[in-house]
């Protein structure tokens, strides 16, 4: 299997690099500008990009309804959706996606996320902690499972969750699958037995590949897939790179106080992969695993910095220690991905050629 | 439109939308069941296929947290220029209701629609953060970043169905207008004068069975009985038995214990054994539809939610042959205000 490569979505009114906080407190996050991200979805599509995160958050219009949305108007590219536990009942989740996936052909997966601010999740009624939600997000799955083998009625006595006898009509739509891919993101020991259990991938912040292996055996032996999240920021030369790397953050908005905000976010989060990636004190992890922007934009900011061929190298080292999907992102977005798709791409398609010769024989 | 197979005919629906623009007619209600695709994603992919057309989003409370709920409909609004609005019902099979994890008795699903509403409402004020601490929901500071987007309005219209006395005091208390299934006008009057009085508009859920005679209709009318068959009344029977809907239990009543099955001279109770409680139908010439919903706008109805055998021809049909008539009596009596508003379900 070829490496899968996915971006984070455009989001309504993003222009460059803005942070965390700067794009909560704006309201054109919160719109969606269909014309743009349409565009953007046909830039991923020619680009050789797998699916498009459609993140969830209070800020952003609701993932479901923008993959509906987009997916309608594109052909080819797909759709990773971000949930959460807690926002509605198994049932009518199973029944929206079926119903996502019956209107484009089933080009989506999901991304089941367990939350990572208690603040946010108390907007949504939700008042559970880390660890309890996790349990939650088991059961929601568990159904979801069910709903999906279609083959009779499901009831479900559990802990949060009771369900007499339900049924849909409704059933997944999808040429390749009989239920959507699942990616569980996040790097406690809850959140991999999850992802064993439940998912097919399992999402972690990128990291050091000597650090990432051993923490990934196991999911690896269980059969599951495991992926990263991480930024991309490419240049012809490591130097522009670099210096690419360097005016970002000199180009965040000083008088928002992002740096501030964003401690402020960390400490108010309960997750152990927000606070694990921002307590990182080295700045270069490898040659070009870089940490720089992870304060000021936030985890997923980690971000793999170098030439064309030095991403594709890099790249290639996580596919040695079984990493095989990856959701990026960049800074614009846009650009970061096009230049993606055109110069790091066929490289590493190159490289897997040659990477697979050599572990057939 | 029945989509009982579940699966999505959506080349279908989309004409149907066209169709009901072209018609005339405002909103088509897009139903909430486990035999159906979801609701709200079918508005959005409809809203995205057509210009005019409002949806009219069916939505229980208990299935989903009224922030996500009001995040959704705020998406539909941003795509398709605010041409949603939402029917807030209650669920009436409890059977059905557990597939969804929901075991409250109908009255207090009552009391949780009232919370999920006041919430929903909060957030659709847009002035601060929403707190809210009831038996059935807490939120707090919660706040959502996409506004209802629209030209005419800030929050989506509200509609409510229900026939119980707690149904009436919900839609006074939050709804712009309450769904009924028709009864005799006089009958009808007194019940929903506190109601509109109040400033709440009250809706007529029936079904439609208008021809060239009044002859034709009652015979289209028995004909359709006789089709559907004794199958039908069995399968209603079944479903009436485990409602715990007072208007569904009271319509089945009105069916069996009148001596006949005309309420008014137009108005029909006959199907209602068969097709269940909104086919108690309309029944009779154009001229005498016209005049029927005219004579219900006099007792202060302003709205109708219709439905026909099939959809789309009945729509055809009132659009082409009724609503010109009713059109023409509006101007005659001079009536102020809105005309007649007009809905379809989908």
């Amino acid at each position: 299997m070829p490496l899968r490569f996915h971006w984070r979505m455009l989001m309504g009114g993003e222009v460059s690099g803005p942070t965390r906080t700067a794009m909560n407190s704006r309201v054109e996050t919160g719109l969606p500008d269909l014309e743009a991200q349409i565009r953007f979805c046909r830039s991923a599509e020619e680009g050789g990009i797998d699916s498009l995160l459609t993140d969830f958050g209070f800020s952003k219009p609701d993932p479901i309804l923008l993959a509906a949305a987009l997916g309608m108007a594109t052909e080819k590219i797909k759709f990773i959706v971000a949930y959460r536990s807690g926002l509605l009942c198994p049932t009518i989740f199973v029944q929206q996606l079926n119903t996502l996936s019956a209107l484009i052909d089933g080009r989506f997966s999901l991304n089941i996320v367990a939350g990572h601010s208690p603040q946010e999740q108390r907007y949504y009624g939700d008042y559970l902690s880390h660890d309890e939600r996790y349990a939650r997000t088991e059961e929601l799955l568990s159904i979801c499972h069910s709903l999906w083998k279609h083959n009779g009625e499901v009831s479900f006595s559990g802990k949060y969750y009771k369900l007499e006898n339900a049924r849909l009509n409704t059933p997944f739509v999808s040429r390749e699958r009989s239920s959507p891919e699942i990616f569980i993101g996040g790097s406690s020991p809850d959140a991999q037995r999850l992802a064993i259990n439940h998912g097919t991938c399992w999402m972690r912040i990128g990291d050091a590949p000597e650090k990432v292996r051993p923490q990934i055996l196991p999911a690896l032996k269980a059969g599951i897939e495991v992926g990263l999240r991480m930024a991309i920021i490419a240049r012809p030369t490591r130097e522009e790179a670099i210096d690419a790397a360097h005016s970002l953050i000199e180009c965040l908005d000083v008088e928002a106080k992002d740096e501030e905000k964003e401690k402020e976010f960390v400490r108010n989060s309960d997750s152990v992969s927000v606070k694990a990636v921002y307590g990182l004190e080295t700045e270069w992890l490898t040659p070009y695993l870089w940490t720089g922007a992870v304060r000021h934009i936030g985890g997923t900011a980690i971000a793999l910095v170098g030439s064309p061929e030095e991403i594709a190298s890099a790249i290639m080292e996580y596919r040695e220690i079984g990493i095989t999907q990856f959701i990026f992102s960049g800074w614009p977005k846009l650009d970061e991905m096009v230049y993606f798709g055109k110069e790091i791409l066929p490289l590493i398609r190159r490289k897997e050629q040659v990477f697979s010769r050599a572990h057939s024989s | 439109m029945a989509e009982q197979t579940g699966l999505l005919s959506f080349e279908a629906q989309t004409d149907f939308c066209r169709r009901a623009e072209d018609c005339g007619i405002e909103s088509v209600l897009m139903a909430f069941s486990f035999t159906r695709p979801d609701p709200v994603l079918l508005s959005l992919a409809l809203g995205m296929k057509t210009e005019k057309l409002k949806f009219m989003v069916a939505i229980r409370s208990g299935i989903v947290s009224p922030t996500l709920f009001v995040q959704q409909i705020n998406t539909i609004s941003a795509m398709t220029g605010g041409r949603v609005c939402i029917n807030m019902v209650t669920g009436h099979t409890p059977h059905e209701l557990g597939y969804y994890g929901d075991f409250l008795p109908h009255d207090e699903r009552y009391a949780r629609t009232d919370e999920f509403l006041s919430i929903c409402r909060a957030f659709w004020r847009r002035d601060g953060e929403v707190n809210f601490n009831g038996k059935y929901y807490r939120i707090e500071n919660g706040k959502v970043n996409l506004p209802f987007i629209s030209d005419e309005t800030t929050s989506p219209e509200i509609y409510l169905g229900g026939n119980s006395q707690i149904a009436d005091e919900l839609a006074v208390k939050h709804a712009d207008c309450l769904w009924r299934f028709p009864d005799a006008p006089e009958k009808l009057r007194p019940r929903i004068q506190p109601i509109v009085s109040q400033g709440t508009e009250v809706g007529l859920l029936v079904s439609l069975i208008a021809r060239t005679t009044r002859e034709q209709a009652v015979l289209d009318a028995h004909s359709l009985i006789e089709t559907v068959g004794a199958k039908s009344r069995e399968f209603q029977k079944e479903a009436l038995r485990r409602s715990d809907s007072i208007g569904i239990r009271t319509n089945f009543k009105l069916a069996e214990s009148n001596e006949s099955e005309w309420l008014t001279p137009n108005l029909w109770t006959g199907a209602i054994p068969y097709l269940g409680a909104p086919a108690i139908a309309l029944v009779g010439s154009y001229e005498e539809i016209a005049s029927a919903i005219i004579d219900y706008k006099q007792i202060g109805i302003s709205q109708f939610l219709f439905m026909g055998w099939p959809d789309i021809d009945e729509m055809i049909v009132f659009s082409r042959e009724v609503l010109p008539l009713i059109r023409e009596r509006e101007r005659e009596s001079g009536t102020q205000g809105h005309p007649d508003r007009l809905r379809k379900i989908s």
